[in-house]
C-alpha cells in the first residue's frame, strides 16, 4: 500500500518532537527540565508549519481512505495546535510553581495533541477509536499529575471510569454497525445503510450507542458528571486543555459520524439530539448559577456550551442540502471561537490562581488592584454570555442562524432563554470584580511573560473574530464536511 | 464634502471609540489629559454632525448619505449606514447630549472618583447609541444595540446609588432577555424574505408581501425587544430602578437616547417592513400605551424620590410616543419622532437639575426639600420651567408631541378601529391633566414652602457657570423647538410620509 | 452458527459489564466490568468479520485493536487507582468523592 507521506507530513513531525522531548527529559537533570518547554513549543510549531503547507491543497486520501487530508482536518488540525500552544504557554510557570514533573506533563500532552491530528483525518471508525483513546489515555495522567494531592487523584480517577466506560459502550455500538453494513468507512457505511432498510432497529440501536459514547466526550447531558470535578481537581492548564481541545476532538469525532455515516437515519436521533442539547445547555447554565468555585463555574460553563455547539445537529436533513452545510460550518465556527475564549478565561484562572485566587469571593474587589487582568476577565465572560461585538456573539449567531434556518423554532428561542441564564452567572463574577471594594487580596497581580502572551492572543482574537467574524464564518464554512 | 457624504456618518459614530481607546491607554493619574479627551472626542463628532448637516437635503424622501460597504459576506451581513428624516434628529440630539455631559463632567464626577473609567465608557456608550440610529443592515443594528449594554451596566453598578447592584444586574438582563429574541426575530425574517438579506431597506421592499401568520410571529419577538427598551408597560419595571441609582450622566443618557432607541426600532423596522402586522398590532400597542400614561401618572403622585419621579414620567411620555406611533398616521408619527427628540430634551435636562440638587442637598427626597427658590432662585427656577415644559405647556417642547399624538389618535390610519383610538385619546386626555397635576405637585414641594430647618444657615450655592454652559443649549432647545416645531417637523415629515405610505395611510 | 446467538452472547456479556459498572463500588470490580463490555464488542466484531466472509478481516483488526489499546488503558487506571489506594487507603467509588456538584 502506498502511503503518502505529505498528508501525515504533520503527525510525523509531531511524532518526531515527542520521541525527541521522551529522550531530552531523560537526558536532562532535574535542574534543568524548564528546557523541555521550547523543545515542545518548537515541536508544536513545526507540526503547524507542516500543516500550513497543506493548506489549500486539494483533498488527499492516503491509508486505504481512513485518512483524509481536507480542509475540514487542516483546519481543525491548525486549532488543536493552536490550543496546544497556548496551553503550552499557560502551563510552564504554572507547573514550576506547582511542582509538577515537567518532563512528563509535555510529553503527555503532545501525546494527546498526536491524537487529536489524527481524529480530524479519521474517516473510519477504526482509526476514530484509536485517536479518542489517543487524546484520552495521556490525558487521564495528566489530570491525575499532583500524585500528592487527593483531588487530582479524584480527578483522574473519574475521568477514566467515565471515559472507558462511554468507550465500552461506543465499542460495541461500533461493533453492531460493522455487523450491519460490513464495513467501518464511514461513507461505505451510509450507502450500506440506505441499502439495507431492514435492519434499520438496530442500526438506530447502534447509532444511540455511539452517541452516548461521545456523550461523555464532549459532556452533554446526561454524561457530564465527570466534568466539574476532574477540572477542579486537575492542574488548571489540563482542565483548559481538556474543556477546549479535548472537547473539540469529541465534537470532530461526532460531526464526522453523525454527518458522513448516519446521516440518513438522521429523523431518528434528530429529536434525540436537540433533547439532549437543550437539557445540556439548560443543566451546564442551571447549576453553574450555584458554583463558588471559579474552575467549577468554568466547567459547568463549558457544559452550557457544549448544548449550544451540539444545537445544529438538531436541524440535519436527510436529504442534505445546504441546512446540513449550515449545521455543520455553525458548530465549526462556534467551535473555533469557543477555544479562544475559553483559553483566555483559564489563562487568567492560571494568571489569579498563582496568587490564591481560587474562587469566585477571591475575584471581589479584582478591578481595583489587578485592572488589566480584570478587564480581560470581563472580556473573555462576556464573550462566552454572547456579548457584541465580542467573538462569542458571533458564535451564537451562526447557531441561532443554522437553527432557524432548519426551521427549529423552539430550539432557538430554548437557546435564546439559556443565553439570558448564562449571563446572570457570568455578570456575577464582574460584579464582584468591579462592584465590589479591593479588599484585603493581593495587590496588583504579577503576570509571568508566557502567561501575559496567551492572554494576549486571545483577547486579540476574541476582539478582532467579534468585530469581523467572517474570519471564522469563512473558514468554517470552507471546512465542512458536507 | 464628498468625504463627508460617504463617510461623515461613520466618522461621528467612531471617534468617541476612538476616544475611549485612547482614554483607556492614557495613565489614571492625568485626570486633565483624560477630561481633555472626552470632551475632544465628544465635540468632534458634533461639529462632524453639524457639518452633515450642510450635506443633507432636507426635503429629500429616503435615506442619504449612505455608505454601504462588505461586512461579514458569509452570512450575508454587510456595513449599511444612512440617515433619512427620522434618524437625523436622534442622531443630532445623541451627539448634542453626550457633549454636554462631557462638560458636565468636567467638574461633576460621581463617587467612587475615576474619571478614566467613567468617561472612557461614556464615549463608548455615545458610539453605540449613535450607530443604532444609523445602522441600516440587521446586524449590525445588532451590534451597537448590544454595545449600549455593558457600559451602561458598569455605570449604574459602578457609580450608582445604594441599590446599584440590583439596578444593573436588572437593566442588564431585561435588556438581554428582549435583544436575543429580536435577534431571533432579525433571523426568522432574513430567512423568510428571498433573496435572503439583513438589509433594512430591502427588507423594507420584500417584507410587506410575507404571510401576515409569520409576520405576526417575527412582529412579536422583535417587539419584545423594543418594548423593554421603550420601555412600555408592563416591561418598564427596569427603568424607575435604572434611573434612580444611575449617576447624574447615566441618567440623562438613558433618558435622553437610551429609551428613544426602542421606540426607534419599531420606526426602523417594525413596522415598515411588516406593516400587516403593524395594524394587527395597533391597538394593542396603544392600549398598553395609554396604560402606561395613566399608570405612570399615578404612580408619580406616590414618589417621594426626585429621580424616581422623574423616571416615571418617562414612562409615561414614552407612552405618548407610541401612541402616536399606534395611530400609524402621518400626523401620529411625526408626532412620536417630536416627542422624542422633546423628551430627550427636557427629561434629561430635568435629571441634570436632580442630579444638581442632589450635589446641594446629598438627598433627593421630595418632603426634604423645600423653599428651594428662596434659597436657590436660579436652580429652582429652572426645575420650574423644565416641569413646565415637561407637563406639555403650549410653546414649550413638551408641547407639541403630546398634544399631536392625541390628535391623531382622534382619527388613526383608515384600518384601525377609531373608536378603540377615541377611547385612548380620552384616556390619554386624562393623563395629561394628572401629568399636569403631579408635575406642578412636585412643583410646589420642591420650590415653595419653607425651608425645612436641617438647611437653615447651611450654605447652599445656586448654578454655577460650568452647569449654565452644560444646560443653556437643552433650554434654548425647550424653548425653540416649542416656538418654532418645524425645526423638527420640516426634517421628519417627508421621510414619514415615506413610512406611511408603506401601511397604505 | 446462527448470528442470533453470537448477539445473546455479547449483549448478556454487555449487560452483565452494565450491571457491574452500576452495582459495584469497588474501583478494580467496576474496571473489570468494563472489561467485560468492551470484551462483548470484541466477539461481535471478530463473529461479523467470520459471517460476512470479507476480505479485509478489519474485523479482526478492530478487535485487535481494542484489545491492544484496553490493556494499556486499563495499565493507566490500575496506576490510578494503586495512587489513589496509597493516598486514601480506600479503592472504593463511594469514598472517593471530595467533590460535588
Amino acid at each position: 500500500m502506498q502511503i503518502d507521506y505529505a498528508a501525515v507530513a504533520p503527525e510525523l513531525v509531531l511524532t518526531g518532537a515527542l520521541c525527541i522531548v521522551l529522550v531530552v527529559d531523560l537526558v536532562l537533570p532535574d535542574n534543568r527540565k524548564g528546557l523541555i518547554m521550547p523543545v515542545s513549543l518548537l515541536g508544536v510549531a513545526g507540526t503547524l508549519l507542516a500543516l500550513l503547507a497543506l493548506a489549500g491543497d486539494p483533498t488527499r486520501t492516503t491509508l486505504g481512505g481512513m485518512f483524509v487530508v481536507d480542509s475540514f482536518a487542516v483546519t481543525l488540525k491548525i486549532l488543536f495546535c493552536v490550543a496546544a500552544l497556548l496551553t503550552l504557554a499557560m502551563s510552564y510557570d504554572y507547573l514550576r510553581k506547582e511542582g509538577i514533573h515537567q518532563g512528563e506533563f509535555y510529553f503527555l500532552l503532545l501525546c494527546s495533541l498526536l491524537g487529536m491530528l489524527t481524529i480530524a483525518s479519521s474517516r473510519d471508525l477504526l482509526p476514530i477509536f484509536v485517536s479518542l483513546e489517543l487524546v484520552s489515555v495521556p490525558a487521564f495522567v495528566l489530570a491525575g499529575l499532583q500524585k500528592i494531592d487527593v483531588k487530582s487523584n479524584e480527578a483522574a480517577l473519574k475521568f477514566f471510569l467515565f471515559s472507558i466506560l462511554s468507550t465500552a459502550v461506543m465499542l460495541f455500538g461500533m461493533s453492531l454497525i460493522y455487523g450491519i453494513t460490513g464495513t467501518t468507512n464511514l461513507a461505505e457505511i451510509a450507502v450500506r445503510l440506505a441499502a439495507t432498510p431492514v435492519l434499520r432497529s438496530i442500526a438506530v440501536l447502534s447509532v444511540f450507542f455511539v452517541v452516548v459514547g461521545f456523550g461523555f466526550k464532549i459532556s452533554a447531558f446526561p454524561f457530564q458528571w465527570w466534568v466539574p470535578d476532574t477540572y477542579e481537581g486537575s492542574p488548571v492548564p489540563v482542565a483548559a486543555f481538556l474543556s477546549v481541545a479535548s472537547k473539540t476532538a469529541g465534537f470532530v469525532g461526532l460531526l464526522q459520524i453523525m454527518f458522513i455515516a448516519f446521516h440518513g437515519l438522521a429523523d431518528v436521533w434528530r429529536p434525540f439530539i436537540a433533547a439532549v442539547a437543550i437539557l445540556t445547555m439548560t443543566f451546564g447554565n442551571l447549576v453553574a448559577l450555584t458554583q463558588r468555585h471559579i474552575v467549577r463555574l468554568l466547567a459547568y460553563s463549558s457544559i452550557g456550551q457544549a448544548g449550544y455547539i451540539l444545537l445544529p445537529l438538531a436541524v440535519v436533513n436527510v436529504n442534505g442540502g445546504s441546512v446540513n452545510h449550515e449545521a455543520f460550518a455553525a458548530s465549526i465556527a462556534y467551535l473555533l471561537i469557543y477555544a479562544f475564549m475559553e483559553m483566555g478565561a483559564f489563562s487568567v484562572a492560571v494568571a489569579y490562581g498563582r496568587e490564591g485566587g481560587y474562587f469566585i469571593d477571591d475575584y471581589a474587589g479584582l478591578g481595583y488592584r489587578a485592572p488589566g487582568l480584570a478587564v480581560v476577565m470581563t472580556v473573555f465572560l462576556f464573550s462566552l454570555a454572547g456579548i457584541p461585538p465580542l467573538a462569542g456573539w458571533a458564535a451564537k449567531l451562526f447557531i441561532f442562524r443554522a437553527v432557524i434556518d432548519g426551521h427549529e423554532y423552539w430550539l432557538a428561542v430554548a437557546m435564546a432563554v439559556n443565553t439570558v441564564i448564562a449571563l446572570f452567572y457570568y455578570a456575577k463574577v464582574v460584579r464582584r470584580m468591579f462592584f465590589e471594594p479591593a479588599g484585603d487580596g493581593p495587590l496588583g497581580v504579577k503576570v509571568p511573560l508566557l502567561l501575559q502572551a496567551t492572554i494576549a492572543v486571545s483577547t486579540v482574537m476574541v476582539l478582532l473574530v467579534g468585530i469581523l467574524p467572517d474570519l471564522a464564518a469563512h473558514l468554517a464554512r470552507m471546512s465542512t464536511l458536507v | 464634502m464628498d468625504f463627508l457624504a460617504h463617510w461623515g456618518l461613520t466618522l461621528s459614530v467612531f471617534l468617541p471609540i476612538v476616544g475611549a481607546a485612547l482614554i483607556a491607554f492614557t495613565p489614571k493619574e492625568q485626570e486633565k489629559t483624560i477630561k481633555f479627551l472626552s470632551l475632544a472626542f465628544t465635540f468632534l463628532p458634533l461639529v462632524v454632525g453639524v457639518l452633515l448637516l450642510r450635506v443633507y437635503h432636507i426635503g429629500m424622501t429616503g435615506m442619504q448619505l449612505e455608505t454601504n460597504r462588505s461586512w461579514i459576506p458569509s452570512i450575508g451581513a454587510r456595513y449599511h449606514v444612512g440617515i433619512d428624516g427620522i434618524s437625523l434628529p436622534l442622531l443630532e440630539l445623541t451627539l448634542l447630549v453626550t457633549f454636554l455631559c462631557a462638560i458636565y463632567s468636567l467638574k461633576w464626577l460621581p463617587e467612587p472618583h475615576n474619571p478614566k473609567g467613567f468617561l472612557a465608557l461614556m464615549l463608548l456608550l455615545e458610539t453605540g447609541m449613535a450607530g443604532t440610529f444609523i445602522a441600516l443592515d440587521l446586524v449590525l443594528f445588532f451590534i451597537f444595540w448590544e454595545l449600549v449594554l455593558v457600559p451602561m451596566y458598569f455605570m449604574i453598578g459602578l457609580w450608582g446609588g445604594p441599590r446599584r447592584e440590583y439596578a444593573a444586574i436588572k437593566f442588564f438582563l431585561y435588556t438581554l432577555f428582549g435583544s436575543v429574541f429580536m435577534l431571533l426575530g432579525f433571523l426568522a425574517l432574513y430567512f423568510r424574505a428571498s433573496p435572503h438579506t439583513f438589509d433594512v431597506l430591502q427588507l423594507q421592499r420584500i417584507g410587506p408581501s410575507l404571510p401576515s401568520g409569520i409576520q405576526n410571529l417575527i412582529f412579536l419577538g422583535m417587539g419584545i425587544g423594543f418594548a423593554i427598551k421603550v420601555p412600555m408597560w408592563p416591561f418598564h419595571t427596569w427603568l424607575p430602578d435604572a434611573h434612580t441609582e444611575a449617576p447624574t450622566v447615566g441618567s440623562v443618557l438613558l433618558a435622553a437616547i437610551l429609551l428613544k432607541m426602542g421606540t426607534y426600532g419599531f420606526l426602523r423596522i417594525s413596522i415598515p417592513i411588516m406593516p400587516h402586522a403593524a395594524r394587527t398590532y395597533a391597538p394593542l400597542i396603544g392600549a398598553l400605551a395609554v396604560i402606561a400614561i395613566v399608570y405612570a401618572a399615578l404612580n408619580c403622585l406616590a414618589q417621594t424620590d426626585l429621580k424616581r419621579l422623574i423616571a416615571f414620567s418617562s414612562v409615561g411620555h414614552m407612552g405618548f410616543v407610541m401612541l402616536g406611533i399606534a395611530t400609524l398616521t402621518q400626523i401620529g408619527v411625526n408626532a412620536a419622532v417630536f416627542g422624542m427628540v422633546a423628551h430627550g430634551v427636557i427629561t434629561g435636562m430635568l435629571f441634570f437639575i436632580a442630579g444638581s440638587i442632589h450635589e446641594r442637598y446629598h438627598t433627593r427626597e421630595i418632603p426634604q426639600l423645600g423653599g428651594m427658590a428662596l434659597r436657590l432662585p436660579i436652580l429652582g427656577g429652572l426645575l420650574a420651567f423644565t416641569a413646565i415644559a415637561s407637563l406639555g405647556l403650549p410653546g414649550l417642547a413638551g408641547f407639541w408631541g403630546e398634544v399631536l399624538a392625541l390628535l391623531s389618535s382622534y382619527n388613526p390610519l383608515s384600518a384601525l378601529s377609531s373608536h378603540t383610538f377615541r377611547v385612548y385619546m380620552v384616556a390619554g386626555g386624562i393623563g395629561t391633566v394628572l401629568t399636569a397635576g403631579y408635575l406642578l405637585w412636585m412643583i410646589q414641594r420642591v420650590n415653595l414652602g419653607k425651608v425645612p430647618a436641617q438647611w437653615e444657615g447651611k450654605k447652599l450655592v445656586d448654578v454655577q457657570p460650568l452647569e449654565m454652559v452644560a444646560w443653556a443649549p437643552l433650554l434654548l432647545l425647550t424653548l425653540g423647538l416649542g416656538l418654532f416645531p418645524r425645526l423638527i417637523f420640516d426634517v421628519t415629515t417627508h421621510s414619514v410620509i415615506g413610512l406611511t405610505k408603506l401601511l397604505g395611510g | 452458527m446462527p448470528v442470533a446467538w453470537v448477539l445473546i452472547l455479547s449483549s448478556f456479556l454487555f449487560s452483565v459489564g452494565i450491571y457491574g459498572v452500576l452495582a459495584r463500588r469497588n474501583a478494580v470490580l467496576v474496571l473489570m466490568s468494563i472489561e467485560l463490555m468492551l470484551n462483548a464488542a470484541n466477539i461481535n466484531f471478530v463473529v461479523f468479520n467470520l459471517l460476512l466472509h470479507s476480505i479485509s478481516y478489519i474485523g479482526q483488526v478492530f478487535a485487535l485493536f481494542i484489545i491492544t489499546i484496553a490493556a494499556a488503558e486499563l495499565g493507566v487506571g490500575l496506576a490510578i487507582v494503586i495512587l489513589i489506594f496509597r493516598n486514601r487507603s480506600t479503592v472504593s467509588i463511594d469514598e472517593v468523592s471530595l467533590m460535588k456538584w
